[in-house]
């Protein structure tokens, strides 16, 4: 398993429910992001994204648009 | 930057089979893990996608770490007694040395990763398992009869054995410690049992 840390951006959010997350899987879908997980058994709902390209404040403005909390999981 | 940091990540496994024992699957967070391990969340979400993805990866390596101290220097051509011997061997060795993986993979045999659980065990034993129960039973060395059974009176004494051990008591509390006398009279009554 390799993993290139650059690549994944961590999010503690409030996806908390299979609709919440159903919702943002369009949301994703929409913007062509493929490789996403939230963990719904998270307290901090904890959104894990690997994408090459995007930026941690391009991810925060496209789920916060939508309604959700997000920030940076430090 | 380095990819994965090969000790952290023993760690973090070990910590995570301790705490998956100690509160159970239902129990255990990331961030109580995160806090044992001394690490941030975040370092977790780094090797793991979720709890779910840490609890089956974490499960499959030690299945297969187990699997395959199960069958060193077990060969499925050797002679019945031989061969089943090198099994109780192999086996007592895994459960005394590891007891909590041991106790980590029954949870998840009664839990909802069962299926994939088994399914591994399953793809790594039936062949040389198989192979050495059928060369028995073609040899007219056991009885033949289910693969069940066969299990059953070849491993149930053993597994016994080693959970009064590893509880420390046997029947009604009883102080219990498994000694190699035990052990191995116990083998010569399931080998006699199992003979032909």
């Amino acid at each position: 398993m390799d993993i290139n840390i650059k690549e994944i951006l961590l999010f503690k959010t409030n996806i908390r429910t299979e609709d919440d997350k159903r919702y943002i899987g369009k949301i994703m879908e929409e913007h062509e992001i493929k490789q996403w997980t939230v963990d719904l058994y998270d307290i901090d709902c904890v959104l894990r994204i690997v994408s090459p390209i995007l930026t941690h404040e391009e991810v925060i403005t496209l789920v916060m648009k939508n309604g959700y909390t997000c920030e940076v999981l430090t | 930057m380095r990819a994965r940091d090969i000790n952290k990540v023993e760690l973090v496994k070990q910590k995570a089979i301790e705490l998956l024992v100690e509160l159970g699957f239902e129990g255990f967070t990331m961030n109580k893990l995160a806090k044992a391990c001394g690490v941030s969340v975040a370092t977790l979400y780094i090797y793991y996608k979720d709890k779910d993805d840490l609890i089956q990866n974490i499960g499959l390596e030690e299945v297969q770490r187990m699997s395959a101290i199960m069958l060193e220097d077990f060969d499925p051509e050797s002679s019945f007694s031989e061969g089943l011997r090198q099994q109780w061997k192999n086996r007592a060795k895994c459960i005394l040395e590891n007891p909590l993986t041991a106790q980590m993979i029954e949870q998840l045999r009664s839990s909802t990763y069962q299926e994939k659980i088994f399914q591994t065990f399953g793809e790594i034993f039936k062949e040389p398992l198989g192979k050495f129960m059928h060369n028995a039973i073609e040899r007219e060395e056991i009885v033949d009869m289910p693969l069940e059974s066969y299990w059953s009176v070849a491993f149930g004494p053993l597994y016994s054995l080693l959970r009064f051990h590893n509880e420390g008591k046997s029947l009604s509390g009883k102080p219990f410690v498994l000694t190699d006398e035990v052990l191995w009279s116990a083998f010569d009554v399931v080998l006699k049992g199992l003979k032909k």
